[in-house]
Parts: C-alpha cells; structure tokens; sequence
C-alpha cells in the first residue's frame, strides 16, 4: 500500500524532526564536556508541562482560544522553564564535579533525571496521567490522496518540521559564524587552552546547556501540540532516542543530529509498520540499530573517525 | 583501659578554629550543660496533646508525669545519649570532643524527626510549643541540647579517633568478637523491626524508625570516635576465618530476634536477592570498571528461565526440574546473554558502552512486556510458581523445631544467606585472584593492562559473563520466593537502584555492595508514608552522594584515589559538623 508507506514516512519524519531537535541538545553538551546528560530529556518534558501549566492557570481564556496568540507565549514558557532548569542543574549537580571521574556526572545525570520526572509526577496536578495538551496551532489534517488510500497530514506536524528545520540551521550558523559559537568550538577541543585564549568555559558551558535547553523546551511544546497529550515519560524516552540519534549521526556534530534523528524517526515509524512484532516492537528496533551503530561506527555518519573517547 | 595507648603516629588534636574558638575555655561546661539539657528535654513533655491512636507516642504526650517511669522509646535514646556525654565530659578519656559530637549529633537527630513529626500530625507549631495552657518545650530544649552538645564538642577541637594498639590472648578475642557480632545481629534486628511493619496501619513507623536511626547513628560515631570499633574491626580482621563463620551464624540467626516474623524474613530475603544482584554487578562495574546499565536484565532472565522449568502452569515449556539444576541452568544461561551483552566492549568503551548495556536492558524490557516468544507471559506475567521443595517440604512452609516455631518465609531467608554467602566469597576469591588483578588493570588503565600482556578482550567479556551468572542465579531464586516472574521488576529503574546500591555502598568492595543493597531497599520499606516522594527522594540521593561522598560507605583501599577529585584528597568525613573540622582526615586508615 503506497499511501500506508507514505503516511509512515510522514509520521516518521515528524517524530524524527523532534528527535533531532532533543538531539542537538545532547550532542552539543557531549561535545564539549563529554557528559551523556541523561537529564536532557527531562529537560524537554518540563519545557512540556511548563507550557501547559502557563496555558491552563496564566492565560485568559480570549488568548486560549487563538492559537496564535497562545503559540508564541507557549513556546516562550516552554524555552524560559527548559532552559532555567537547565541552568539550574549545570550549576548545582555538574559543574561542582567538573574535574571528578567520568563515571560522577554520568549518574548525578541518572538521579537528575528521575529526580526531575518525580517533581513533576508528585507536585503538577494530575500529572501522574496523561494531561491533554491545548491546540496550539491550526487544527485539522491536511489529506493528499494518493492512488488507492489517502495520507493525512496534521498541520502541528508541518510546523514542528519546519521549526526544527529552521532551529537547527540557526543554531548551525550561530556555532559556526558567531563569536560565542568559535568561543563554543574551542572549549570542546581543548578547554585549557580555551581558557588561556580568554574564553570563560563555564560560561560557555552554561551557554551550551541553555542551548540545548532552549530547543528541547521549544520541541516540548511542539510535541504536545501534534500528540495532543503529554505525560511524565516523554522525556525519558524520547531522550533515549534523541541520545541514539546523536551517536548516530556522529556525536558533538549538529547536522549529524538532525539527520540521526529523521533517521531514527523513520526506523520506528517504519519499523513499527513492516518489521515482524509491529509496533509493540519499534523500540527494540531503534536499540538494535544503536548497539549495529556503536559497535560497528561509533563515530556515526559524520563524526570524525579521529576523536579518541575515554 | 589504662593499658590502652595513643598510636604515636596520632595526630595531635585540631587547634579550634574561627568563631568557636572564643568557646574553647568552656568546651566542659558546654558539653555537661548540653547533656543535661539532652536530659531534661527527655523528660519534658514532647506534645501538647495526646497525638492520636496507636503506639507512637510512648509519653510523647503531656501525660507523661502521670507515669514517671515511662521512659521508653526516643525518650530512653536521648536519656542514654545525655547520660553517655555527661560521663565522657566527665571521665578522662582520649577523643573527647569528637566522642561528644557524635552524641550531640543523634541527639539533633532525634530532636528534629520527632519534633517535626509531632509538628506535622498536631496541625501546627502549637504541637510542640504551648497552646490552650498546655505547655510541651521538650523538643525544643532536647535540639538545643543536641546543639549545645556539638558545640561544645567542636569548640575544643577534635581528635582523630583513638587507636587501640591492645592485643588479648586468642581466646578473650574470640569471645569478645562473638559478643560484638552478636550486639550487631541485635541491631540489625532492632533496625529493621523499629517502628513496626509501615503502612495506613501504622502511620508512626516512618518517625520512630528515622528517629531510631539517629540514635543508633549518634551512638556509633560517638564508639567509633572512642576507637572500640576501629578496635574490633582489627581483632575481626586477625581472626578472619573464625569472623566468617561467626557472621554467618549471625545472619542466620535473624530469625530468632525480633524480626523473626513472616513479614521480615520477607524483607530480609528480597534484600538478599538485591544483595546478591548487587555483588555481580560490582564484579562489572567496581573490578572491571565497566559500567552497566541494563544490568537487572539478567536478574529477569534468571527468573525467567527459572520460571519457565518450574512447572507453572502459565509458561509454555512446561518442563519441571529441581531447583538446584534450576538454578544451574539460569545461571548459565543468563551468563551467556551476558558473554552477548559484553561482547561490544571489545570495540566501544566508556560511555559508549554504558549506552549499549542500556540498550540491551531495554530490549529485554520491551520483548519481556510483549511476551516474546511466549517465554515471559507479557502483561500477564508468570504466575504460580510453585515454591522451591526439598524433602517435601515447601520453602514457603513454617517450620517447626522442637519447641521453636518459625515463621513461613524462613526457609527462603536461610537459603538467600547461604547464596549470599556463597556469592560473596566467589567475589571475594576473584577480587584477589590473577584475574581479579586483570579486571582492576583494565579498570586502572586498559591500554597500560594490555601492554602488561593481559588479553584484555577474552577477560572483559568474562566479567560480563560472571557477574550475569550471579544475577541469573538470584533470578531463579527470586522467581522461586516471589512466586510470579513479570517483566515489571526488571525496569531501568531496576538498574538504576541496583548500581546506585554498588556505589553507595563503595565501589569493589563486598561488604560496600550489600551494605548499599540493605540500605537502598530497606529505606523504602520502612518509609511507606514517604512512598509517594520516594523516587524523588532517591534521584536527589544519587546526587548528593556524588557531589559528597562518591567513594561510597565503604570505600575501596584502591577505588578510593580515583572516584575522589583529582585535585583535592576524599573528603572523609561529610557527617563533619558544620563548624566542624571538615579537614580532618581519618588518620585510622
């Protein structure tokens, strides 16, 4: 069925797109202190849930109404408590264990994580469920037929790819052309030498994670208008595929994220529709294609082959 | 204890520092005014009314004067540690101050646990204070007490613990050891029971057991300052054989105590399946430093195996082995998946790997919650597995001996000692042995372990593959006790705990792995009121103990230099009062 295949690969270059947005957050943060922040993808979740709180107890009801007045306002909280949360916890759990083991940060990122899944779940109303997200965009489906079937396009699935599209070539530029961003490339080479060039690396540090942030809280808000609900284990397993997507397309490389994640995208999607098990499935094929990836092309598709990890 | 000396290599005592330094002439009088007031606020009343139904309040009530006597629960903790920190003030002995800190500290812990729980279930601060002309200061003066005590204690500075250099003939050893070991199966058994079973039944036991911990705590710096426990911990280590065994029959005599009940052999079986889990993974992660974080996996297929050779009716095999060869097999099998799982180490590193083992958990996860195969009844789990028999006797039957009737639940508690045991001293023969040294190279240094000529590929799979057998082992074991095998107990989460149990407890050490088991899945259990905030509790927990004590309760000789910061020395005393000397190294070691 040609209109199955398609309605799969719409569906599967949406999620992607939010993937690679969740991703360029891990691989900018890997890229320059070598830290798997497993956090990152509660960073997202909460970027969700603080837009949803904004929506239901801050927005009159005329503003609710209008999606594009609530659209921007959404995204704006999404982005402030994402990246406040962000900050928040480079400052308080890694940066005090900066020059500690390896292994240190790694798990402070595992007891961040379900420590921030937890204040959700325990202190937002109703959140041990699924809460419904608001529409933050125009409603309905755009339908192309295709010869024996139709593929419905949801037009909050047109936005979230676009936005992230546009995102992520914004942030190419940034760290490629900006000052801020040579100042970012120089700290993940070398971040001794860095600092004797002037450069601050916690502050550059801090950057990264607000980065990051920012996109993921953006990307939160986009998840919850095309899923229409959201719930306290988006972060963690979306994370785990953003984390897949980012080595797949080469750790600390930002293209690299972006194609990872419409590749991952299209993997379950995909997956989830022809492989044998189905849907119930999809998951376990995404982890195959990590495990294929990390041990027979750790560096990914674009990452460089040079790099020595610990 | 006049015979008793200071170790010349003994520091000399801190000079006090800072503001409390204006405090040093009165370091004695402090210590004795704080005792007392420790004293008096035992006897005050604690409440300004009768908190409601149950046991809690042992006279935390204003009737307490009706009952002079009555001094039991925290009451009868505060009187000993008040009384304890008079007579050491008192008595010349070495390490004072840091003998009195400890008490002053249980005393502060006690004050505020209760305190604020009488606070909370009276509606308000009037609970502890006064209202309708009642008055109830017992709290307060009790924390002042405490505060005035690590005051005082602190302000004349604090010595390292005393060492002991007192050697006894074999026999006085021995004795003396036997009657430590069994004062710490005593209190392991008051630890465990304090408070009762938790739940709507009886809301106090959260309060009573935090507040027990304070005392127990309090008392145990105060003796370890006074040099008895770092005496004994030598003495034990002179007769390590006799120790062993001494121990064992020890852990097998829990169920003679007080926590002889069904509901705590229950307890102390589940945490003997985590304590064993917990050794195999250290072999993983704490000798071969080679993190794991799918590692429950194996646990889950261990008891999935299990269950499918046990003749439930729900599994497909339908096959019925006895239990030892069950066992056998479950290990073997989860160690193959393990020699799988490991086999990426051989090119990924770091990380990397960590990412994989994840990877690997969550495929297991996923294909158990979709019954793959038809082995692991999905959503449905496997239910009814029979209990494990031998002379036709079920293990989850009571038993009776003589005149001694033990509870259901004991059987099961005595053979996960025994696997326990057995694991441990599998661990404790590797730790040591040629490849024991293989996996801490690689750990050390992996390119510096294979230019010494160590095959660095075959020994890291082996690591996976041994540590997946122990936890296969527990499995079998685990789906046996429990009597259902559902892939909900084999969660990330699962992991999660289980390294958290390895860390806490010290990296590559045993008694460090069931130590972090006992405390992690214990804590838990006695703080059901808290159940709600437990896992928030617990990722806040994983922080602080990296950001603090990273090298773990028990840290490792070897492990110690390499999870402290690279710059700074381990920072050995984070219990250290806040205007204490948190430089003070502990010079016993």
């Amino acid at each position: 069925m040609l209109s199955t295949l398609l309605s799969q690969i719409v569906n599967g270059l949406v999620l992607g797109s939010l993937i690679g947005l969740i991703a360029l957050g891990y691989t900018m943060v890997y890229g320059i202190i070598q830290l798997i922040n497993f956090a990152h993808g509660e960073v997202f979740m909460v970027g969700a849930y603080g837009a949803l709180a904004m929506f239901t107890y801050l927005l009159p009801t005329f503003i609710q109404q209008q999606w594009y007045f609530a659209l921007p306002l959404l995204l704006i909280a999404g982005a402030v408590v994402s990246v406040g949360v962000a900050v928040a916890m480079e400052r308080f759990a890694y940066r005090p264990l900066r020059n500690a083991p390896k292994l240190a940060p790694l798990i402070t990122s595992l007891g961040v994580s379900i420590a921030l899944q937890e204040v959700i779940r325990v202190f937002y109303p109703g959140a041990t469920a699924a809460i419904p997200f608001p529409n933050i965009f125009i409603p309905g489906t755009w339908t192309i037929s295709v010869g024996d079937g139709v593929v419905p396009i949801k037009y909050s699935g047109i936005l979230l790819v676009v936005v992230a599209l546009v995102l992520a070539y914004a942030l190419n530029m940034f760290v490629e052309r900006s000052r801020m961003g040579r100042a970012m490339r120089a700290t993940s080479q070398d971040r001794d030498v860095a600092r004797l060039m002037g450069i601050n690396p916690d502050r550059v540090i801090v950057l990264t994670f607000a980065l990051g942030a920012l996109l993921a809280g953006i990307g939160g808000v986009l998840y919850g208008g095309f899923y229409t609900n959201i719930n306290i284990d988006i972060g963690f397993q979306n994370g785990i595929f953003a984390f897949t997507a980012a080595v797949l397309g080469g750790i600390g490389n930002i293209r690299g994220a972006v194609v990872g994640g419409l590749a991952i995208g299209l993997i379950k999607s995909l997956a989830g529709q022809y492989m044998p098990g189905g849907s119930a499935y999809d998951y376990v094929w995404i982890f195959v294609v990590l495990i294929v990836v990390l041990v027979f092309r750790p560096q990914g598709f674009f990452g460089e082959t040079e790099r020595v990890r610990a | 204890m006049t015979t008793i000396e200071k170790a010349p290599s003994q520091a000399l005592a801190e000079p006090p520092r800072g503001r409390l330094a204006a405090l040093a002439p009165y370091t004695s009088v402090l210590r004795i005014v704080g005792g007392v007031l420790t004293l008096v606020g035992a006897f005050l009343p604690w409440a300004t009314f009768v908190l409601n139904d149950g046991p809690y309040p042992e006279g935390a009530t204003l009737e307490f004067f009706s009952e002079p006597f009555g001094v039991s629960g925290f009451r009868l903790h505060l009187v000993l540690l008040g009384l304890a920190s008079i007579v050491v003030a008192l008595v010349p002995v070495a390490a004072k101050g840091r003998i009195v800190r400890g008490f002053g500290w249980g005393v502060i812990a006690i004050s505020i646990v209760n305190g604020l729980y009488i606070t909370v279930e009276g509606g308000g601060f009037g609970a502890i204070t006064a209202s309708d002309g009642t008055a109830a200061f017992g709290a307060f003066v009790a924390l002042v007490g405490g505060v005035v005590l690590v005051v005082g204690a602190t302000a004349g500075g604090i010595d390292p613990p005393t060492h002991w250099d007192l050697k006894l003939g074999r026999v006085v050893e021995w004795l003396i050891l036997l009657v430590a070991y069994a004062i710490v199966l005593l209190l392991v058994a008051a630890v465990l029971t304090s408070g009762g079973q938790g739940g709507a039944a009886n809301p106090f036991s959260g309060a009573v057991f935090l507040s027990f911990l304070g005392a127990v705590g309090g008392a145990i710096a105060g003796l370890h300052a006074s040099g008895l426990l770092g005496w004994i911990a030598r003495m034990s280590e002179r007769h390590r054989i006799y120790s062993v065994i001494v121990l064992l029959l020890a852990a097998l005599a829990l169920p003679l105590t007080s926590a002889g009940t069904e509901y705590w052999m229950t307890v102390a079986a589940n945490i003997g399946v985590y304590a064993a889990t917990a050794i195999g993974l250290n072999i993983v992660v704490g000798l071969a430093g080679l993190l794991d974080l799918g590692y429950v996996a194996f646990l889950g297929i261990g008891a999935f195996v299990a269950a499918n050779l046990s003749g439930a009716a729900a599994s497909v095999v339908g096959i019925e082995l006895p239990f030892p060869l069950v066992l056998v097999i479950a290990a073997v099998v989860a160690g193959c998946f393990g020699a799988v799982v490991g086999s990426p180490t051989l090119r990924v590193r770091g990380d990397y790997l960590a990412i994989v083992t994840l990877a690997f958990g969550e495929i297991f996860v996923r294909s158990a919650q979709n019954n793959i195969g038809g082995l692991t009844g999905g959503s449905n789990s496997i239910p009814n597995i029979p209990p494990v028999e031998l002379f036709g006797k079920g293990f989850n039957e009571s038993v009776t001996i003589g005149a001694l009737n033990l509870p259901s639940g004991v059987l099961y508690y005595v053979l996960i000692v025994l696997i326990v045991a057995a694991v441990m001293w599998v661990f404790g023969n590797l730790k040591n042995s040629r490849l024991g040294r293989a996996w801490i190279a690689i750990r050390e240094d992996e390119d510096a372990a294979r230019a010494m000529g160590i095959r660095t590929g075959p020994i890291k799979i082996l690591a996976f593959l041994i540590g997946a057998m122990l936890a296969g082992f527990a499995g079998a074991f685990f789906a046996h006790k429990l009597g259902t095998a559902s892939y909900e107990s084999f969660r990330f989460l699962e992991s999660v705990t289980l390294l958290a149990a390895v860390i806490l407890g010290g990296m590559g050490t045993i008694p460090g792995a069931v130590l972090g088991a006992s405390v992690l899945f214990v804590l838990p259990e006695k703080l059901r009121e808290f159940a709600d905030y437990r896992l928030l509790l617990f990722g806040l927990a994983l922080v602080l103990i990296m950001r603090f004590r990273p090298q773990g309760l028990v840290p490792d000789a070897h492990r110690r230099a390499e999870l402290a910061p690279e710059s700074e020395a381990p920072p050995d005393h984070p219990d250290d009062g806040p205007a204490g000397g948190t430089t003070v190294k502990a010079a016993a070691t």
